[in-house]
């Protein structure tokens, strides 16, 4: 038997949202929204969960005098992830 | 995209390997550093060995200080790049100490070199610039850097055996392979992803 997908991360949005994440230091709410292709407050609801699970931190501040969202994937959400992938690859290779 | 939508276990691999391949596209250098820099030090060795052999202008060692003019133009590329950036990436950080502390290596140099003359002064500095050339070139697999720190260490060991002024051309093969074509190379990359990916 192979182990159920995490549900947090298995969901369209926030899969994509922790992607970029994995591959960055950091990166700011308008460069995940331009990537995704979601609207603001669809992305904000989810990265909203993802920060819930403790698997993203947020910063908010000011650049430019215009407010700033910046995004960065925690050591759990690393984990979680991989995690993920080793599932993922074990349900394609049981499917197979 | 939409938040909830049911995916299959090959479209969820697909999704992370077009995110992540999306994202490393945005990395790309801008190449405007290297041309720069690759620009003003051949231009000023090329212009001082002229100088050396046909023009013998009084004083015309002066025109190295072109090299610490072209910091103002580099403070304001960094600058404005840092601005337009969205992401961090871990691999920038490292790069910036690298090339922050050779820049502060060249910048000491510059003052032995005048309180204690060397004949191998080429050879040192050539030595130097192809450290964080190669350093950028083996971490980004960047075959024109990498290519260009082993060209700055061979004419390093050639700088040795030519004598003054022909060193000066050693730098400026240096600084034309290590610099300016690699920052050719990554400008042009840059310019087509921006054009395609507007």
């Amino acid at each position: 038997m192979f182990k159920d997908l995490n549900p947090i991360l298995h969901s369209q949005l926030r899969l994509a949202v922790i992607s970029i994440l994995i591959s960055v230091k950091e990166a700011e709410f308008t460069y995940l929204r331009e990537k995704t292709d979601a609207t603001a407050g669809n992305l904000s609801v989810q990265i909203n969960k993802l920060k819930e699970a403790g698997y993203i931190d947020v910063t908010k501040s000011f650049k430019d005098n215009y407010p700033q969202t910046i995004c960065k994937i925690t050591p759990q959400g690393i984990q979680a992830f991989e995690e993920y992938v080793r599932d993922l690859q074990a349900y394609l290779n049981i499917k197979k | 995209m939409e938040q909830e939508k049911e995916m299959t276990g090959h479209e969820s691999l697909e999704l992370i390997a077009s995110m992540i391949q999306r994202t490393r596209r945005d990395y790309l250098d801008s190449g405007l550093s290297a041309l720069l820099w690759g620009s003003v030090i051949s231009f000023c060795s090329l212009a001082a060995y002229l100088n050396q052999v046909a023009w013998h202008i009084p004083r015309f060692d002066y025109i190295w200080f072109l090299t610490f003019a072209a910091v103002i133009p580099q403070v304001i590329i960094a600058v404005r790049e840092a601005k337009a950036r969205k992401i961090k990436t871990y691999e920038e950080g490292y790069m910036g100490g690298i090339w922050i502390s050779f820049a502060i290596a060249v910048f000491l140099l510059n003052f032995i070199f005048a309180r204690y003359n060397s004949e191998a002064q080429a050879a040192i500095y050539l030595m130097l610039y192809g450290v964080p050339t190669f350093a950028t070139g083996y971490s980004r697999r960047f075959a024109p850097m990498l290519i260009g720190g082993i060209a700055c260490w061979g004419f390093a060991v050639l700088s040795l055996y030519v004598g003054y002024p022909n060193t000066l051309l050693c730098i400026t093969g240096g600084a034309l392979i290590a610099w300016f074509i690699p920052g050719l190379i990554l400008r042009r990359r840059y310019l087509n992803a921006k054009k395609t990916h507007v």
